[in-house]
């Protein structure tokens, strides 16, 4: 009977050292995954401040953000209209051109094709007056909507924000 | 032998052990400031690294640079958005550039002959450690002290009593008269005396005074003030994690203390069968 | 199922039956003591540094125009990487802590003894290694003592007759330390472990083959032997736990402690710093080198040779102790002179700390005298416990017949 009891409690003893140890090593292991996590410095980077006041209207420009090719395009009432009648068509991706943008004139867009990878042409390129990405052709119209081609979705909209009339803010500051 | 007398005889070593020689002068003994970030529980001063930050910016970035620090990085001892702004502005700079120098490495060479040396790790890169940059800041002539090497020098010659008089103010050796008289004819003529620094003089004119910097929470702005609070956050430039480590060290520490005590009573356990 | 399964593993490739027999029911003294727990810690020093390593080298880059940035990135930016370089930085400095110990107890109870002289010459070859490994990792940073450590060392090659600065100038790939000379050593330094680690096997191979010594030093039969696992397992990592309290600590506390405030400045090819010391751990060997300074122009050489001879000398350890006893515990003499050798060691570390001008007592005495006394010791503890030892100068205590 006494000796089950001690039995017992080295059981017990032995296996809490043993659990404890296990939150060792896991919590030791933490630091070493945490250190591929993207530095502070490359978090500061986070954001990019464009100056959008030279950007003539039907005119595009391509800025990195976080290492990423970002369009901007100043859209001319024609790529609007395009735009927004095209809300009622047969989308793969339904989306209105309303709630990609802030300001209608203003098209922003993550240029990373949503099927593998690659950097669609500039605007014009392909059919429905937008973007052509070259690798396997995939269309998108003036609103950055996967119209034809083997992309699944719309290119991506990053988040951004207007400071002024002339500043655009893209990607959000880290805490 | 046994273990007792060995540990006798090396602690008679470490006794023995810094009573030696040195054939060159390694300025005066550091002056001691109570640091609020030494010690196990030991944290930055807030207001104290703000206030630093203040004199850092407007003083020492005359002729220094801290560039490992970029005015965001200000945010995180406590700096608002505007205040970050305002610091960056003052310099002509904005808010993610570095705290680099107002002055071109070329000029500061022509003025003081070397380029400063940075100062983002200059409280863990000498001897003394943040005593010594505090020493360097305070460790400059005072004015009764200028005045009396003026009254001593006016008739010519140093008299002994002089010497032991100006050797005991400025901390130098008082049994070498012929080094007090050289320091004497330097401070003469002009060079910059600094009783801390190893060999008294360098290139380095008395960069902070009293009321150098006006502080907005009203603190006093004495000398030992301004010293304390830029040392303070030069300590943090060099050393921005310092809080983070020591607030998991305790974790950690605390942690392992509880598994070696369980290991040592499995430990006991398993070996109890043997005996 | 999982019982099946190990079965179809050993009968392809007998994994369990080597478990067995090498780690969990190998036979092992059941008279160890605490300094027994020293290779085991070395082990897993070893294993923290070259994971540590491995992690501080995916952040650092071995250019001499970038490398000081690179380690304040990693100190001031990467997550947590203040922790991972703390960690390597005094990692090297509890590996040799726990190193020395472990060659100390070697040669107290006489480990190097037949028939362990290969383990012990392979301990010397590890110990070798470490301290390349060491000191290439020490140029890494790239502050001031990096750089003329760097320096004064890899000119110490430069005293070998005849194609020294030959020899010299292909270490740096140029004609001073520089850009070339970091390089190779960063891919050396990340080399080296695998290398140690490689060594390490063939010591535990080596240990296995001839079993662990005793503090009594006699063969120990096998019913006085326990099987390592439970015992020393647990013992080893309850060793574990008291030396991660100790090591921590320092990481945590004092990280800086065992650092010299110099290499906190980049390195200067233009300047030396006025008091260049080597790490702590070669401060005994960096004092025998400087001690030799009597021979004239014959000095450069023979102080390397000193000092490389000081380590050397161990190798020579199986042949120069006669003894029909192993352990120091029954041998009165080479007891003492054994904490002589060891106070001795310290002495010279202390010295080599020193400036190589400096004096104690007021002038009286000055340190070089004290470091040439002290290589004389060093250098006669050899001689003295051969000298005793071969000649039965020496009488045993009676050694137990069982542990």
């Amino acid at each position: 009977m006494a000796m089950e009891q001690v039995e017992n409690r080295r059981d017990f003893l032995m296996l809490a050292t043993g659990a404890v140890g296990a939150v060792g090593v896991a919590g030791a292991a933490w630091p070493f995954i945490q250190s591929w996590n993207p530095s502070a410095d490359v978090l500061a980077q986070a954001t990019t401040e464009v100056d959008v006041s030279s950007i003539a209207e039907g005119q595009m420009i391509t800025v990195p953000w976080q290492g990423k090719p970002v369009f901007v395009l100043h859209r001319s009432a024609e790529q609007i209209k395009q735009a927004q009648e095209s809300d009622g068509a047969d989308l793969p991706d339904p989306a209105k051109d309303n709630d990609r943008v802030q300001k209608p004139e203003w098209l922003v867009l993550l240029a990373i094709c949503t099927h593998l990878g690659c950097v669609p042409q500039g605007v014009g390129t392909g059919e429905f007056g937008g973007f052509l990405c070259p690798c396997h052709g995939s269309h998108y119209d003036t609103s950055g909507r996967i119209r034809k081609g083997p992309a699944p979705n719309n290119l991506e909209v990053p988040h951004y924000e207007f400071k002024g009339d002339s500043t655009l803010v893209i990607g959000k500051a880290a805490a | 032998m046994d273990f007792r007398k060995i540990a006798t005889i090396a602690a008679m070593l470490l006794l023995l052990a810094p009573q030696v020689g040195m054939a060159s002068s390694g300025g005066a003994p550091l002056p001691k400031a109570d640091w609020t970030f030494k010690g196990v529980f030991g944290r930055f001063d807030p207001a104290a690294l703000k206030r630093g930050a203040q004199v850092a910016n407007e003083v020492c970035l005359g002729c220094h640079a801290i560039k490992y620090i970029k005015y965001d990085h200000l945010r995180s001892i406590g700096l608002t958005e505007a205040e970050v702004k305002a610091f960056a502005e003052a310099q002509g700079k904005n808010k993610k550039d570095r705290m680099l120098s107002a002055m071109s490495d070329a000029d500061a060479k022509e003025s003081f002959g070397v380029v400063p040396p940075d100062l983002s790790l200059m409280t863990k890169a000498r001897k003394g450690y943040e005593n010594y940059t505090y020493g360097i800041l305070t460790g400059y002539l005072t004015e009764a002290e200028t005045e009396m090497i003026d009254n001593a020098t006016s008739d010519d010659a140093l008299s002994d009593e002089e010497i032991k008089q100006i050797a005991a103010k400025l901390h130098l050796d008082a049994h070498n008269p012929d080094y007090v008289r050289e320091v004497v004819r330097r401070i003469g003529a002009g060079d910059n005396f600094n009783r801390y620094f190893p060999g008294n003089f360098f290139a380095m004119p008395q960069p902070l005074t009293a009321d150098a910097v006006e502080y907005a929470d009203g603190t006093k702005t004495t000398l030992e003030q301004h010293s304390n609070d830029v040392v303070t956050f030069l300590a943090w430039a060099a050393e921005p994690s310092l809080e983070a480590r020591k607030s998991l060290g305790i974790k950690v520490i605390l942690y392992l203390i509880l598994l070696t005590v369980m290991l040592f009573a499995v430990k006991r356990r398993v070996w109890a069968k043997l005996h | 199922m999982s019982k099946s399964l190990m079965e179809w593993v050993d009968e392809r490739i007998p994994v369990s039956d080597l478990i067995k027999s090498q780690a969990t029911e190998y036979p092992t003294p059941k008279n160890l003591n605490y300094w027994w727990n020293f290779g085991s810690l070395a082990l897993t020093v070893l294993i923290i540094m070259i994971l540590t390593g491995l992690f501080l080298a995916m952040h650092y880059k071995p250019d001499a125009a970038l490398a000081f940035d690179s380690v304040e990135h990693i100190m001031r930016d990467v997550n947590y990487g203040w922790l991972l370089r703390y960690l390597h930085a005094n990692g090297a400095t509890f590996f040799f802590i726990v190193i020395y110990i472990h060659i100390l107890r070697g040669m107290y109870y006489g480990s190097y003894r037949a028939p362990r002289e290969i383990l012990w010459w392979l301990g010397i070859v590890i110990f070798f290694l470490m301290m390349g490994t060491a000191f290439m990792g020490y140029v890494l940073p790239w502050g001031q003592m990096s750089y003329w450590g760097a320096a004064v060392i890899t000119n110490l090659m430069s005293a070998i007759p005849l194609v020294g600065p030959d020899l010299v100038t292909w270490i740096w790939g140029g004609f001073a330390v520089g850009d070339p000379t970091l390089n190779r050593f960063f891919v050396l330094h990340f080399l080296l472990p695998f290398v140690l680690f490689g060594a390490v096997f063939v010591h535990l191979w080596a240990l296995h083959a001839v079993h662990s010594n005793n503090p009594v030093g006699i063969d120990v039969p096998h019913k006085d032997t326990i099987p390592f696992h439970p015992y020393y397992t647990i013992k080893d990592v309850y060793g574990v736990g008291v030396l991660l309290i100790v090591y921590l600590s320092f990481v945590f506390y004092a990280p800086n402690f065992f650092l010299e405030p110099d290499n906190y400045i980049p390195a200067n090819p233009m300047q030396t710093p006025a008091h260049i010391v080597p790490e702590w751990y070669f401060l005994p060997f960096y004092a025998i080198l400087r001690s030799i300074d009597f021979l004239g122009s014959f000095s450069k050489l023979a102080g390397v040779l000193a000092m490389g001879g000081s380590i050397a000398i161990w190798f020579l350890l199986p042949f120069l102790d006669r003894s029909p006893v192993r352990s120091f515990r029954y041998r009165p003499l080479s007891r003492r002179l054994f904490w002589i050798f060891f106070i001795d060691t310290l002495i010279l570390g202390w010295v080599g700390y020193n400036p190589a001008d400096a004096t104690v007592l007021d002038g009286a005495l000055p340190m070089i005298t004290i470091g040439r006394t002290a290589t004389f010791i060093y250098f006669g503890y050899f001689v003295l416990l051969w000298a005793i030892t071969a000649f039965g100068i020496e009488k045993p205590n009676e050694v137990p017949k069982s542990i």
